[in-house]
């Protein structure tokens, strides 16, 4: 686990699990961070069409109103709807980092399977590779690569994809390497087994807990890694908006006091994290007695 | 250990340069374009690729860059007209004041809170410290920053919220600066408290649990005599090992902190170059990012070796 808890949400170390959570319960913890991150999701693609205000109308008359009956969540500097706007950012949001994750997960997955199941050299090369990837920190990485392309919802969704599955892949690799000399294994292979058999019927399988769980803290490290770039000025560009793009705009005037232009993109954020890391917590509690 | 680290740290430097590099000189037009815009006419780029030397062959500007740094030259920032070497060095300064004060305060406040969390196992002062590390930690950088803000500078009045100097004051001192240093290092250390003290937490409980305590405290050894002679000294270890590998990702967050404070350190000087395509400037940081990252490995791993005479040979 020490590998891919570096790599977690904020950029920082994650600590190990640890029995701090033992007192909320497992169980709790599990379906808080379902309940929360299920929420998020159903706002994101469903709460354009629940709340059809259009984000992108621009009325000067009501600029920068706080929350109220007509505008529950208040206006920005050019009068949108600040509900509209956050509903629109978030399926901008998971719309990249959904399939990013997804992406990665998929990336460093056939990555670690190659190194683990491959011939020796295969291995070194992909490892030492791997090392020089995970020695800058990805959001630097990901910084370089963001100035350097056209930014689209594609090539961001490729970028973030490409560039934060290192954990997981040397994950796999030792996961596989541990299960390969397992007697199981062998004797598959004795019986004349193909690699890739072994791997699409074995090792997934007994895997599965393990890359459910960090399947799902990457969801939660792509969705900020992009909060983070749009803030930065770096992610889903205008007139697109997004989360951390919100925050942004919320940020450049915050001399008048905008509290709610503020407060509800940053919890967004939060939330998805949250749930991401409870979820994921949980799951490792409760399946994943491999550490 | 050592030695894996500095190859792979190189190989890494190596590769995101080369990277950088070419990249940069392929985007449409090369770096002329992002400089003066698609508009430019052809004279105009011509008279600046000669002037930034980006009319000669792309392989020798390429050997021309490494031969430059093998000199002690970084080349020239694009928009900034200036030698990259001493435009990094003035934003190196602000950066290092910042992650001293933020890494010794993070340090000095996990020892405290692992130590309760150790010492108050299982019991509502370690469960309190606990959920509070698990909510920070899930907390984006960019929140905790604007929130602050809003609070301190926007609310209460108290605290500037930008830059490091202030525009009505001619002679800005040191005061000043503090003042300004403030809100940027709250937040980076109440984002690095929330990974470091979990850790530390669970290094003061794993030892706490050990036979030489239990045998110093049978032969009647004060608690605090043995909580701070033995057990801090060796629950340390981890904390420096950790500490020495957040220091990239504690700049990671930085460059978000910074662009928020508009405080002049490196990780604002990237993030502007990123936005304005300022590539001299984005490689020479990576190579010190980089470096630092080296650095901070070596430092953890010589302050391991004073801690604990056995880590020296492994």
């Amino acid at each position: 686990m020490s590998e891919i808890s570096l790599q977690s949400s904020a950029g920082m170390p994650a600590a190990p699990l640890g029995r701090l959570l033992g007192w909320l319960g497992v169980r709790a913890t599990l379906v808080t961070g379902l309940a929360i991150g299920l929420a998020i999701i159903f706002l994101g693609f469903a709460g354009p069409s629940l709340y059809p205000v259009d984000p992108y109308a621009i009325n000067p008359a009501h600029a920068l109103q706080g929350p109220s009956t007509s505008f529950p969540l208040g206006t920005d500097e050019l009068g949108r709807d600040e509900l509209a706007l956050l509903l629109s950012g978030g399926f901008a949001t998971l719309v990249v980092a959904l399939p990013a994750a997804i992406l990665a997960f998929l990336t460093g997955l056939a990555y670690g399977l190659a190194a683990g199941l491959g011939p020796g050299w295969l291995d070194r090369l992909l490892m030492r590779l791997l090392d020089a990837i995970l020695a800058l920190p990805s959001l630097i990485i990901l910084i370089f690569f963001a100035s350097l392309v056209t930014l689209n919802n594609t090539s961001l969704i490729l970028l973030l994809g490409f560039i934060s599955w290192p954990s997981l892949a040397r994950l796999v690799r030792n996961e596989t390497l541990a299960q390969r000399g397992r007697d199981f294994v062998l004797a598959t292979e004795q019986l004349g087994a193909s690699r890739f058999y072994i791997a699409r019927v074995h090792l997934l399988r007994v895997m599965a807990p393990i890359l459910v769980v960090n399947g799902t803290f990457m969801v939660g490290d792509s969705i900020f890694a992009l909060s983070a770039l749009s803030f930065l000025g770096l992610g889903v560009q205008p007139p697109q908006v997004s989360w951390g793009s919100l925050l942004e705009s919320g940020l450049d005037i915050i001399a008048l006091d905008p509290w709610w232009l503020i407060l509800p993109p940053g919890l967004l954020v939060f939330g998805a994290l949250i749930a991401a890391s409870l979820t994921g917590q949980g799951l490792l509690a409760r399946y994943g007695g491999t550490r | 250990m050592v030695a894996t680290r500095l190859a792979s740290s190189s190989l890494s430097i190596l590769i995101l340069v080369t990277l950088v590099f070419f990249m940069a000189h392929l985007t449409p037009g090369g770096p002329a374009y992002s400089i003066l815009g698609m508009k430019a006419t052809a004279a105009s780029v011509a008279e600046l690729n000669a002037r930034l030397g980006l009319d000669v062959p792309l392989w020798k500007q390429y050997a021309l860059w490494w031969w430059h740094l093998a000199h002690g030259q970084l080349g020239y920032s694009y928009l900034l007209s200036r030698p990259v070497g001493s435009l990094l060095w003035q934003y190196e300064i602000n950066t290092l004041v910042f992650y001293t004060v933020s890494i010794v305060l993070s340090t000095i406040i996990s020892i405290l809170l692992g130590l309760i969390q150790g010492v108050y196992f299982n019991r509502w002062p370690a469960r309190l410290i606990g959920g509070l590390q698990l909510g920070f930690y899930a907390l984006p950088p960019f929140f905790v920053a604007a929130m602050l803000v809003l609070w301190f500078s926007v609310g209460l009045r108290i605290l500037p919220a930008s830059g490091i100097s202030d525009l009505r004051d001619a002679n800005p001192g040191i005061a000043t600066y503090a003042a300004h240093l403030v809100l940027p290092v709250t937040t980076v250390t109440l984002l690095t408290v929330a990974a470091l003290s979990r850790y530390f937490g669970e290094a003061v409980h794993e030892e706490l649990a050990k036979d030489y305590v239990r045998t110093a405290r049978a032969k009647g050894v004060a608690f605090t005599a043995i909580l701070f002679g033995h057990v801090l000294r060796n629950a340390l270890r981890p904390l420096v090992t950790i500490l020495g590998l957040s220091f990239p990702y504690i700049f990671t967050g930085g460059v978000i902190v910074e662009s928020v404070f508009n405080y002049p350190g490196l990780g604002w000087l990237m993030w502007r170059s990123a936005l304005s395509q300022d590539y001299p400037i984005l490689i020479a940081i990576v190579l010190l990012i980089g470096i630092l990252t080296v650095l901070g490995n070596l430092l953890a791993d010589l302050v391991n070796g004073l801690l604990d005479p056995r880590a020296r040979y492994e």
